[in-house]
């Protein structure tokens, strides 16, 4: 089996478990801030999505690069009866 | 899970904290993301005027971008655009910060770590070593790197790519009046850091300078816009392919689940060879599944396996797949528990409108 350095790292010192518990700590609040201000503009991204799924049936879709292709009404995808269908943060 | 996604987060609104790991005293940090398992980490770190390292190396691949002031490493000036990528174990030189600077750190492997040392570490692979200046040293090329590919407006400087995982990292830039409508999702994680302006995303919104994100797989991000123009820089943990759609509700499995559908119409011998039509997958591991502990013989890179970043990748358990019920396996073992430990259980499985046809565990 090939070693690498990472391999002979010496265990982590005291100042290293603090900071990783500190950081953890403070991780867990970011990611539920993030995760409230996402909700709080709900309303908001449903109107962006609205635009979105106007945009994509009058200018057209990118497929890739520049080349687009307008989408027809009936391709257009309907908001799913779940209740997490405005989830973004996973 | 590894990294939690964080998106968007604007380091500018946050405060610096005192560094007290050895190596670090006398600058501040402000950490991005962390994989809270490994350490892994994204930092903004202050280095402040007076700030002297003597030469040393750490135990993680490290990449460092300088972002404002200068940092001298070793007789070489590092000025605001400089990137290095130092594999892990390969000795900088001593390190002064005359004036003040602030650079983005990225341990690729663990939490930070320094060791004085004015040798490489003997199993260093030091051929992997990058100094470069993003900003003077490179010309910007079209970002349709990969294809499907992103819309024109797009540049980039391709800064490292590792040829093992294909993860790269990339200054980027967008012009003014971006735009790309569609969504898009990828099998990597990806991460990036506004450098100047912003950016638009219909998930998630503007995105200012000092605006960063680390998105793990199979998330939806776009459509896209820029209205004055961005410059930022980007990473990814592994390939990058662009799973363009126009769904807007779709969810992290489903992505996935398209992701190998595209690999079943795109590449059907590999996507027939690696998932065969009675359940198992080849190559054999123990019970007939995929063992990611003994991953497919590679010719060219033989022992691929055990690179560091490989490892890490192959750990890593992004699980969108949620539950409000157990699982046949999970039952199992839990009743087990219950008994061996004397702990009071029934012995029916019901949970909300469904029943398990594993209910006699």
């Amino acid at each position: 089996m090939r070693k690498n350095v990472q391999d002979h790292k010496p265990p982590m010192g005291k100042e290293a478990k603090a900071w990783m518990q500190d950081e953890i700590a403070a991780q867990e609040v970011r990611y539920k801030a993030i995760v409230d201000e996402i909700d709080g503009i709900e309303n908001e991204r449903a109107a962006w999505i609205e635009e979105f799924l106007r945009l994509i049936q009058t200018r057209g879709f990118y497929v890739t690069g520049d080349t687009k292709r307008v989408i027809p009404k009936e391709e257009i995808p309907k908001k799913p009866n779940r209740a997490d269908a405005m989830r973004v943060i996973w | 899970m590894a990294r939690p996604h964080i998106e968007p987060f604007v380091e500018l609104n946050e405060g610096y904290k005192k560094f007290k790991i050895p190596g670090f005293i006398g600058a501040e940090f402000k950490t991005m993301s962390l994989d809270t398992d490994k350490g892994a980490c994204t930092l903004k770190v202050r280095f402040n005027g007076g700030f002297k390292r003597p030469p040393g190396l750490s135990y993680s691949d490290l990449e460092i971008f300088i972002l404002t002031g200068e940092m001298h490493i070793g007789g070489e000036v590092c000025k605001e655009g400089h990137f290095l990528f130092v594999p892990a174990g390969v000795a900088l030189g001593a390190t002064e910060v005359p004036d003040g600077c602030e650079a983005l750190l990225f341990y690729n492997d663990s939490e930070p770590t320094f060791e004085e040392s004015d040798a490489n570490h003997e199993l260093a692979l030091k051929e992997g070593f990058v100094s470069v200046n993003a900003y003077e040293d490179m010309p910007w090329a079209g970002g349709s790197i990969v294809s499907p590919s992103v819309a024109t407006g797009l540049f980039l400087k391709l800064l490292r790519f590792d040829p093992l995982t294909e993860a790269m990292t990339f200054l980027y830039c967008m012009s003014p009046q971006y735009i790309q409508d569609n969504i898009s999702y990828h099998d990597c994680a990806e991460e990036s850091y506004h450098i100047w302006g912003s950016s638009w995303m219909m998930q998630f919104g503007e995105l200012p300078t000092g605006g960063y994100f680390w998105r793990p797989p199979y998330i939806n991000h776009g459509s896209f816009r820029s209205k004055l123009g961005c410059i930022a820089l980007g990473r990814t943990d592994s390939k990058l392919h662009n799973y363009f759609h126009f769904n807007p509700w779709s969810n992290p499995e489903e992505n996935q689940s398209r992701a190998a559908a595209v690999l079943y119409r795109q590449r059907p011998q590999l996507f027939r060879w690696v998932q065969m039509a009675d359940g198992h997958n080849h190559p054999h591991g123990v019970v007939g599944q995929v063992e990611t502990s003994k991953p497919p013989r590679d010719f060219e890179f033989v022992d691929y396996g055990d690179h560091p970043q490989t490892k890490l990748l192959a750990d890593q358990n992004y699980s969108f797949h949620e539950h409000d019920h157990l699982h046949k396996d999970e039952i199992a073992a839990a009743h087990k528990f219950a008994h061996e430990n004397g702990i009071a259980h029934g012995h029916d499985h019901t949970s909300g409108d469904h029943t398990h046809d594993d209910d006699e565990y």
